[in-house]
């Protein structure tokens, strides 16, 4: 028995140094962005302080909000144009015969797998000649090559969920199809419907590569905003931080509100939903 | 599905029979689903990927118009690519990334899993709290470690020099480069493993650990003999998709060590990049592209084929 308990605390011993290295780096940042610059630079590194907005204000001030701007506009463009073509997809392929449903099943992963840069030079050439190039358009439809897949990946579970029972007798009940879907199915899906599209927003709004190939300065994304700043403005430290902490805000707030759900969208594909 | 039940028994014949008309707008609502999200996927990623194919036949470069269209020597870039010197070191680094950083992560990742297997509140926080590296984007991850990494405002070299060691530049120094990249990857995906290592372990029946308990197996064999053997198959899967998304490598490198110092950290995915976006040479850089895809459609392949009947929806 003595030993189990020693085993025990050992164990916490384990838990509590991993929660540690997995948070203390993460925390450093977002002290940062709120250190006086004075203290940034300190050796030893400064523990306490007092905070200050000052490197935020600073990005109020700069371009750095209207490429904050644009992330939100791609991101968003990109998530309803996805929902609105994956999620009936979605719930046809959840109602499909198992084996060609399985068929399409891996054309989507393997659009999940193919890696960005097989899309970049394409994309790259043919937004060249369209003039497509560093606009928020041209951005939100190259996000598509993710999201949509991702959509149809993350409904199916929800939609197979609902028993097709109900479809029946709405059917029975003389409503049509669409009607079965959008008036019986759907409501029934919606909080999937909801972590879906908070889901495929996180996915683009996380982007760095296609935001780096395909834009220059008027569409230019939050991600690649902040990276410019480590190139060109020399060590900002605070202003960096600052960056970095409002292009990670959204995702922690909707992580935490979605959190149910993201293990499954996470996962992408290998586990059962 | 209703022709088998028709057949089933002939009360849901009738059944069948009754509902013919709205079967056929069932089928075209199927298609009206189905069919423009189809054409889309294969307009913006089928279309692109035969682009590549066939650009990759071509020595396409910016700089010389007309050279996008020239075919007269198909499988130069590959000839090519043969004695290429910097693209076979890029598969090397690529191989270095993707096996200890899988192997890390799967490591890592199960142990965390099992600490953290237990009952109560604490745990289960715990749970949430450890997924936060996983959901960061990849450039603020990116930005995390360039700080820790950068001697002047790191204050892992501050602790270091605390103890009197002699703290390396890691990023800059040949030796550590690539070992940074793969730590700081290490550090945000290895909540993936966990989290998929303890969606398995709560699969496993509470008999299974009774029974070996009965029998008086010490925890190391119940490990071995159970536990090992029934998240087996997980772990396969989450190998073959870390290595998939290893092979996507890019933010880390871009901004810790842009593919330096020399060319140590520098990827394929990385070098594929360089040539299309830093030289212009698009036809080479879509030959590199090429053989990655390749790769990746047998990764794929194996998770479709082995993986578990749930991950085909993919």
């Amino acid at each position: 028995m003595a030993r189990a308990r020693t085993s025990d605390s050992l164990a916490w011993v384990g838990i509590a140094l991993v929660l540690v290295v997995t948070l203390a780096p993460f925390l450093w940042l977002v002290m940062m962005a709120f250190k006086p610059a004075e203290d940034i630079a300190a050796w030893p590194p400064r523990l306490f302080f007092t905070p200050t907005l000052e490197h935020f204000a600073t990005l109020l001030r700069s371009d750095f909000m209207r490429s904050f701007g644009n992330s939100l506009v791609t991101s968003t463009v990109a998530t309803v144009a996805a929902m609105v073509l994956g999620v009936p997809a979605a719930y046809v392929l959840a109602r499909m015969e198992r084996r060609a449903a399985r068929r399409l099943g891996f054309l989507i992963l393997l659009s999940r797998m193919v890696p960005p840069i097989a899309f970049a030079v394409p994309f790259f050439l043919a937004y060249r000649y369209t003039g497509l190039l560093d606009t928020l358009a041209g951005l939100a439809l190259v996000y598509l090559t993710f999201s949509l897949s991702l959509v149809v990946w993350m409904m199916r579970p929800f939609f197979a969920a609902v028993p097709p029972a109900l479809e029946e007798a709405a059917s029975i009940d003389g409503a049509g199809p669409w009607y079965a879907f959008l008036r019986v199915v759907l409501p029934l899906a919606l909080p999937g419907v909801a972590a879906t599209a908070i889901l495929c927003f996180l996915y683009a709004w996380n982007d760095f590569f296609f935001a780096l190939v395909l834009t220059r300065t008027e569409a230019r994304t939050a991600p690649v905003a902040v990276v410019g700043f480590l190139n060109y403005e020399g060590w900002e430290w605070g202003k960096i931080a600052a960056g970095g902490t409002l292009v990670m805000a959204p995702v922690l707030i909707f992580s935490i509100a979605v959190r149910r759900f993201l293990v499954h969208g996470l996962t992408a594909g290998a586990v059962k939903g | 599905m209703a022709d088998t039940l028709a057949m089933a028994s002939p009360a849901a014949g009738r059944a069948t029979a009754r509902r013919r008309a709205p079967d056929a707008a069932q089928r075209r609502f199927r298609r009206l689903a189905l069919w423009p999200t189809l054409a889309v996927l294969a307009a913006i990623v089928g279309l692109p990927v035969l682009y590549l194919l066939l650009t990759s036949l071509t020595p396409f470069t910016l700089t010389q118009p007309g050279t996008e269209s020239d075919f007269s020597q198909p499988l130069r870039n590959y000839m090519l690519l043969g004695e290429d010197g910097r693209f076979w070191n890029s598969l090397w680094v690529q191989a270095q990334l993707s096996l200890f950083g899988v192997t890390g992560q799967v490591v890592l990742g199960t142990t965390i899993a099992l600490l953290l297997h237990r009952r109560g509140k604490v745990a289960e926080q715990l749970r949430g709290i450890l997924l936060v590296p996983m959901v960061l984007p990849p450039v603020v991850v990116a930005i995390i470690w360039k700080v820790l990494y950068t001697p002047d405002i790191s204050p892992v070299q501050w602790i270091g020099a605390a103890f009197g060691w002699e703290m390396p530049a890691p990023i800059t120094d040949p030796d550590l480069a690539l070992a940074s990249i793969i730590v700081a990857d290490t550090w945000q995906w290895v909540p993936f493993t966990m989290l998929m290592v303890l969606a398995a372990l709560q699969t496993i029946p509470d008999e299974y650990m009774e029974a070996a308990r009965i029998d008086g197996a010490a925890p190391v064999a119940i490990l071995r003999h159970v536990t090992l053997p029934f998240i087996a198959p997980v772990l396969v899967v989450v190998a073959l998709f870390r290595l998939v998304d290893s092979i996507k490598a890019f933010p880390l490198i871009y901004i810790l060590t842009e593919g330096g110092p020399g060319s140590v950290s520098e990827v394929t995915n990385y070098y594929a990049f360089l040539q299309a976006f830093n030289f212009s040479y698009l036809g080479y850089s879509a030959a590199v592209t090429t053989v990655l895809v390749l790769a990746t459609v047998l990764v794929s392949w194996c998770i479709h084929r082995y993986g578990p009947a749930e991950a085909d929806h993919g």
